[in-house]
Parts: structure tokens; sequence; C-alpha cells
């Protein structure tokens, strides 16, 4: 299947001022879910015929797993109240807090999935690059672990996380001293302008586009003509909206107050690239690096080799060690394989990880209950958010909306996604990942998971619809055929005539993305944060004015009500208020509209060797904290 | 012939297990009844968690939950039950199957006799036509074959109807299917109808159609016979193969192939679904291979072992 696989992409695209962006934003698709694990059927049958044989043999010895206690779903409900805050100069400064135990030497082996189609920081969105990044590339702002749950926005290179002033329009930031690139030159505030005005460009198709919205008040297509060429001609961006009085010191003028630009620039998108040695589309093979390793040889699709960069200082890092010498990342390792694998523990296995690769689902179970693996794993959410969504230009009564939400069985998309360890019931619309999160539970899936279909029955006997006709798509994908197939079951206890439409994963969203010619009353998508705001989830999601082909307002909600709300609520600039303000607002629209059903948050459990030590779940990266992996001796 | 066939012991058994399939496939809903479940509800799945499945979706007893309630223990996931899953899967496999094979072994006699028979010009066209089908891998034309039917067939707001989806499987196995029983039967006819007693009716006047139903068939039936025995198991085998690549009976039809599916995808965690699906799906072929090599002892002892 495409790049979107896995879907490990970052995130998806805020369009703070609504309309006019949402339109061509490419990237809209680029957030979404594609799980595609449907190819890997026929190169089992080898496996399934021999299995058959075995059993003859030795009986049926094993199988069966025993109760799970559902220990560490209660033990260890991270990423809930998940708390950010935004760093002074104190904590801003380096170096970084050390790790118990940490030795330096060796080098760590890195298994992925998909080899890096993008290494120019401006061209980074998906989170393999953007876990990549966090060792190579440094930005303005980044994220600091303080303690569980507790986060950190702090100054990367910037002396602290930003000063805001004129009601949050003007952002002012203060370079460090002793930063460098690899090849020893300074990092100046010249370079990021560069940065910046080299996102205008037309060859930067990939990377985050925030920012430049912010700062010319356009979409993001409309935006890029105000510097068509990018700075490659000479001309740059008016002081109006950026500017560099001094070598030191980085202005941001928006046209509206934003209080979130912290969290945008600290996405690996921004991250800072060389004015002297941009190579324009070259860049992306062979970028200047600025983090505590360098790229020694990069084989795409094949393998790639980080050393450490000695011109890194880690007096300037308020969050990056560098233990090991380098790191060796084999690409083509499948989900299987890389579980496999970890689970062996045998041979250079031993030192051993990766960037993203996650658990299959089909090893949950051994991976949970096995301890010598489970204690070599960590387990966390991902920003990613499965929803139902209910075509509202067809289906127009609420109480048949009402009546879908009470049927869906969420505990079998729970299920279908390896149980715990993939995934937690939703009770609403925003993940846990998100500041403000709360865990209301407006039409009580958290209580009945496998659906209420007594109060679905009642509801569609009441609204008059009986036996009406349903037409459920889903991806051809073996989670949402397991789903597909315990919904439909609800569904048509509840009364309805169901209809399911399975769809192929690459043309997926495409189908469903459709706003005139949809043939779909109900199906899928799943959704993910760029930054731990609801700012770039529920505009997303149900915002009227961005109702198009592609957008991710696949319910095609259109209520003027909800759009004013929006609009007070980004007008707010303290991020703390703001999220709990969306949070009401996202139950609100639940609860009165339905347009889309909540059905559950992503979660991820990774692997690593037994001889790695430092390994956490870094929650804003949603993977493997790469920043603190030694090798033990 | 009958005397022969009881005398062989292998033959007599794999007799009696073959009729125990096809008997538990046509008494699937009265074993249903007496055992109390059906193949459709999600026993595990509609339980409170921790009860039959755990929270990663796999059955909290030992063995895939095996115990006196589910004979052959729960499906990890959905939770249904195992042992009505395979009574209904053999059930569908094995209609799917003998539909198949009956139309196909039809469709063999009437062009291998009629090619034999006929010879010259019409031999030839039937010959290349054989030819012809018989290029065509079957499994991949089923891949290609079910989207454009549900794209000429199907309302885009429906989903395809199970009896459009038995009858699109049925017919592309039938067309794919019957070549090699044809070749055979054209070749037995060519040499039968050079035979004296053919000439000798010739001869005498008898019309062509009822020298093919009473010189020609009676003589044909070893090879018909035989055949089938052969050509039912490898269709339920091909159906499963199909299941397992997912374009076989969709969800939720119990089927017996697509169990396989979910036991490799299972495996891991738990073994020992894999084990009754794969256990009455070697049973049955075997017994019916040796039912196969019985039945032409019995018909020709000369052929020997």
């Amino acid at each position: 299947m495409t790049a979107a696989r896995h879907d490990r992409v970052v995130g998806g695209a805020a369009t703070p001022d609504g309309i006019s962006q949402a339109a061509t934003d490419n990237r809209q698709a680029g957030a979404e879910i594609t799980m595609s694990r449907a190819s890997i059927k026929p190169a089992r049958a080898a496996f399934a015929a021999l299995a058959a044989g075995a059993l003859f043999l030795t009986g049926c010895s094993s199988g069966g797993g025993g109760s799970d206690e559902g220990s560490d779903t209660k033990a260890k409900k991270q990423g809930e109240d998940v708390a950010y805050s935004f760093g002074d100069e104190k904590a801003s400064t380096g170096p970084a807090a050390q790790v118990k135990g940490a030795k330096e030497g060796g080098t760590i082996k890195l298994l992925q999935r998909d080899s890096f189609a993008h290494l120019d920081p401006g061209q980074i969105y998906v989170s393999d690059e953007g876990a990549l990044a966090k060792l190579i590339h440094r930005g303005l702002t980044t994220y600091k672990k303080v303690s569980d749950n507790k986060y950190e926005v702090v100054g990367d290179l910037a002396t602290d996380s930003g000063k805001k002033s004129d009601g949050g329009k003007t952002w002012t930031y203060k370079l460090k001293d002793g930063i460098k690139f690899e090849d020893g030159s300074p990092i100046t505030s010249k370079d990021f302008r560069h940065t910046i005005e080299r996102k205008f460009a037309s060859f930067m198709t990939e990377g985050p586009t925030f920012i430049e919205s912010w700062m010319t008040g356009k979409g993001s297509v409309e935006s890029r003509k105000e510097l068509p060429d990018g700075p490659y001609k000479g001309k740059h961006l008016p002081k109006s909206m950026l500017e560099t009085p001094d070598d030191k010191t980085i202005v941001f003028h928006f046209k509206e107050p934003q209080g979130e630009l912290p969290y945008a620039l600290a996405m690996a998108g921004y991250a800072v690239v060389s004015e002297k040695a941009d190579t324009k589309q070259k860049y992306d093979k062979k970028p200047l690096t600025s983090g505590p390793y360098k790229i020694a040889s990069f084989k795409s699709g094949k393998s790639m080799k980080l050393v450490r960069n000695k011109e890194w200082d880690p007096k300037t890092d308020p969050m990056r060690n560098q233990y090991p010498d380098g790191f060796d990342i084999q690409f083509g390792v499948s989900f299987e394989d890389s579980t496999k694998r970890l689970m062996s523990d045998a041979g250079e296995n031993k030192t051993a990880t990766s960037l993203t690769n996650s658990v299959d689902a089909s090893s949950m179970q051994k991976v949970r209950t096995d301890p010598e693996v489970k204690k070599r794993s960590i387990s966390g959410f991902q920003s990613y958010v499965s929803y139902l969504n209910i075509n509202t230009d067809r289906i127009k009564n609420k109480k048949v909306r009402q009546a879908i939400a009470y049927a869906m069985p969420s505990q079998s998309i729970v299920t279908a996604f390896g149980g715990a360890g993939g995934g937690e019931l939703a009770g609403n619309y925003i993940s846990p990942t998100l500041v403000g999160h709360k865990p209301t539970d407006p039409f009580g899936k958290l209580k009945k998971p496998q659906g209420d279909v007594a109060k679905a029955k009642k509801l569609l006997k009441e609204s008059g619809k009986k036996g009406m006709k349903l037409t459920f798509a889903y991806q051809n994908a073996p989670e949402w055929q397991n789903f597909s197939v315990a919904a439909a079951d609800n569904l048509k206890k509840a009364g309805f005539n169901v209809q399911r439409k399975d769809v192929i994963a690459d043309t997926y969203y495409d189908q469903i993305g459709k706003v005139k010619d949809n043939n779909y009353d109900i199906y899928h998508n799943s959704w993910g944060a760029d930054w731990p705001s609801a700012s770039t989830v529920i505009p997303n999601l149900f915002e009227g004015r961005q109702v198009q082909d592609g957008a991710a307002n696949y319910s095609h909600l259109k209520n003027p009500k909800w759009d004013k709300e929006m609009d007070r609520i980004r007008a707010i600039t303290n991020p703390n208020e703001a999220a709990g303000e969306w949070q009401k607002l996202a139950d609100k629209i639940l609860k009165e509209d339905t347009p889309s059903i909540p059905m559950h948050y992503y979660k991820t459990i990774q692997l690593f060797g037994s001889n790695i030590g430092g390994a956490y779940f870094d929650e804003t990266l949603h993977d493997i904290s790469p920043n603190s992996l030694y090798v033990k001796k | 012939m009958w005397m022969r066939f009881k005398r062989d012991r292998t033959g007599v058994i794999s007799a009696c297990i073959v009729l125990a399939f096809f008997a538990i496939a046509a008494l699937a809903p009265l074993i249903s009844k007496l055992y109390g479940k059906d193949a459709y509800t999600r026993y595990g799945a509609e339980a409170p968690i921790g009860e039959l499945l755990n929270d990663n979706g796999y059955p909290v007893k030992p063995n895939g939950g095996i115990s006196s309630d589910f004979w052959f223990g729960i499906e990890p996931g959905l939770g249904r039950d195992v042992f009505m899953q395979l009574v209904y899967g053999i059930r569908t496999s094995l209609s799917l199957a003998i539909a198949i094979t009956l139309l196909s072994v039809l469709t063999a006699i009437v062009i291998g006799v009629a090619g034999g028979y006929l010879g010259g010009r019409a031999d030839y066209f039937l010959g290349r036509l054989t030819d012809l089908m018989m290029s065509f891998p079957n499994q991949l034309f089923f891949v290609a074959f079910t989207p454009v039917v549900t794209a000429v067939f199907v309302d885009k707001q429906d989903e395809m109807p199970t009896w459009m989806r038995a009858c699109v499987l049925i017919y592309v196995m039938w067309l794919l299917g019957w070549m090699t029983l044809a070749r055979l039967l054209r070749g037995q006819t060519l040499s039968l109808r050079e035979r004296e007693f053919v000439e000798a009716a010739k001869v005498a006047g008898t019309p062509p159609a009822r020298i093919v139903r009473k010189e020609l068939l009676p003589n044909l039936v070893t090879p018909i016979l035989v055949q089938s025995t052969y050509m039912l198991p490898n269709n339920v085998t091909a159906i499963a193969g199909l299941s397992f690549l997912g374009v076989g009976m969709p969800e939720p039809v119990p089927d017996w192939g697509r169990m396989f599916a979910k036991g490799a995808e299972v495996y891991q965690s738990d073994l020992t679904y894999m084990f009754f699906p794969g256990g009455a799906m070697v049973i049955f072929i075997l017994a019916f291979n040796l039912l196969g090599d019985s039945v032409r002892d019995a018909f020709d002892p000369k052929a020997g072992r």
C-alpha cells in the first residue's frame, strides 16, 4: 500500500482560519490511518498447513491465554491527565538530565519498516521521520519530560519557549550561545529566517504550514504567493511578518493572536536549515544536521548509519543525551518480523529496538503475558482516535444517529487492534494525549463496551425508521473486517437493514471523502492531533466551513452554532483555558448532533532488546524516546 | 463389485468417515439445536471481559477455551463457538463442493464424449476449448472476477448477497474445473468408438444418442466415479484456499477455509484454534482419497495396487 501505511503520520492539518485552506490542503489525507496488513495472508499459507500437521504430532498442548488481569490498563493510565507547560529560560538550559546508570559507547540497531522518504526538516511530517529528527535535527523549541505525565515545552535552540506580546500577535525568540551545525558553522537568526522562508518555495510540499498561514493570514496554498520562489531569488518576507533584528533574535508577527506557537515550532518540520549549505531539493537527501548525531551513510530502502556529531554541545541541549556511539538503522523489517526478532532477544537483537515499529496485533497476547518479553516493552497512547462517521446529509434524523451510537460495539474494535495493548475504549472525541481531556462518556460506551442494543432499538422505533437501509463502508483490512462483523450484528439486532461494503484500503479515504456522490451512510476514519491541543482536531472534524471533497469533516456536519463557538475558542490565547473549552464543545457536539461516534484511542506497544537501557515511552512523540537510550555493557 | 468393495476394510472405513462428514453437514441445524448454540452469536465478546475472553481478545481458559460449554473452544476476537463454526463451515464448503463437482462432471461428460465420439472438426474445436480453459489460473481468475460481478450486478449501496457470492464461486470453479475429466473421457471414448460392439451397433442402424447412452456411457462409469471422488475433495481444498486468501464466502457466513486464515492469524497465542479445522480437513481429504482408491479397485480388480 502507499506511503500512508500504518500511517504513522504525525498529524492532521490544523486550519485555524478555516474555510480557504482546508480546500486544497493535501496534507489532510496524510493524517489518516490505513492499516494495511491484508497483504500478508498468502505468505502464511505454508505455515498454516505446517501448524496443522504439527498439531497432529504434538497434540494440543498450547493455546489459551489465561486471564491477563488487565494489570497494566489500570496501573498505567498513561496519557490520562497529561499536562504541558511552557518552560522558561532555566528549564531550557542544557545539559539534559543524565539517565541513571547510563554508559557511553556501543551501537544501537534500529529496525524500521519503511525507509525515510525525507530528511530535509521542512519536508518532515510523518512520525518515522519525526522520530529520526529527534536524533539529527533541532528547532527553536522542543518537549522535555519533567516527570511522569508531565511535559514542558522548552527552548531548544532558543533560550526559552518564546515571549509573546501584543496579545499573542508577536512572539520573540533569542538564540542560545554555542549552537552549531555539524560542519562547525554557527546557527544564527539568518538560518531561521531562511528556514521559514524556504517553506514558501514550490518544492516544499510535505511539511506543516501552520506558521506560514498565521503570518500571512491566508490558507496554506494562498500563503505561498507571498513569497513564490522562497528566499532563493533574493526576496524576503516583510518585517510585518518576520524580523531578525540581530544575529540572535527572531520575531514572528501574526495576523491573529496565536497561543500555540511553541507547540508548532516543536514540530520537526520547523527544525533549522542552514542558509549557506541549503541545496534546495538535494537537501532532502543530504541535510546539514544539528542534533547529537549526523548521517554517516544512507542507502534508501536498505540502511542508514548515524554517528556522533562532534559539534553538538550538550550544554546547549535541554533534553537530548548522546550515549551510544551510533545508530544502525535497517529498513524493510515488517512489524511482525521486528516483533519476532525483538521477542527472541538473540544475538544482535539484544541491542536492537525500533523508532516506530510497534508490536503487531497477533503477537499482542504473547507480549503482554510473557513476563520475560513484557519487561522489555513500553506502551502508551498514540494521538489517533478512531471515529465512526454518520453521513449527516443522508441520515438527518438525530434519533437514528443516536441509535447507531448506542448500538456500536466499541470493544470489538479494541479487540481487533489486539486488545488492551492496541487501544482503549473512547468515551468522547478528545484523545487522552491532548491537554484538557476529560473522561466524559455521553453515550455510555465505557459502561457498555458491547453497545446498548436495547436502547438503540427503542430509539430507532421512536424515530419511525425501523428497518431502514444502512450502508456501512469499511476498509478492507483485518481489523476493520472483524469489527464490521460485530457492528453489523448489533445494528441488525437494533432493527437496521445493514449492508456492509468493504472498500480497498488504497482508495478508502477517497471514497468516503466524497461529499456529493457519497453512497455510504456510516464509515470509519482515524484522526490524530499535530500537537497536544484539540485545536488541530475538533475544527478539522466538525467545522461546517471545511466540508468539501477529501476534507476530514467526513460526517458533513454543518452547524453555524458550532462554527461560531470554534471562532470564539480560537481567540483564547491561554492554551490551557482553550483546551478546557474544546473539550466542552466536543461533548456538546457529540451529545446534540452526534455526527460521529468516538470508538477507540490507539495505543502502541514497542519492544527493545535486553541490552538496551534508558527506554521510555515519550508521550509527545507517541513512540519510544530515542534520545535517552544507551547500551548496557 | 459390491462384494469386492465390502472386503476392502480401508475402503469401508473411509466410506464411513466420508458419510459421517456429509451427515454432519446435512444435520448441522439439528446438531446446533442439540448443542444449544449457533454459529453466529458472539458468546465470548458479549460476555464481560475476563469471563470467556481476556482483554487481549483471547480465551481465558487454556487450550483455546475448551470447556463443557464450548467443546472445541472459542474463536479469539469475535468469540464465536468453534464447534458450531466448524460444523456450519463444513456444511458451507461441502454444499459448494458438491454443486461444483456435479456441474463439472456433467459438463465433462457432454464435452468429452461428444469430442471423442464425433471426432474430426468438432473434436478439434472442443479440444482447443478445453486447452483454453485449462490455461486460466482459477484462483487468480476468481480474485479478479468477483469485483466485476459486484460492480455489474450489485447496487453501490448494497452488499453482495450471500447467494450471489455462492453462485459466483460455483460458476467460476465449475467453468474452470471440468477440463481434466473431459480429456480423460474423450480419450476413453476414442478407444471405445473403434471397438466391435460399437461398430456392430452402428451397422445395426442404432441412432448415435442411443449408442452413447447404451454402449459408451456404461463403459465410462468407472473413470467418472473414480474421478469424481478425487474431484470433490480437491474442490473442498480449492474453496478453502480461496477463503484463506479472503475471496471465499464472506463473513459472517461460517466457512471452513476462513477458519484456517483465522488460525494462521492467531497461532502464536492460540494454537488450538487451528487444531479442529485442520484435523477435520486432513481426515476428510485422506478418507476421501482412500475411498477413491477403493472404488477404483472395486470396479477394476485387474488394475491391482
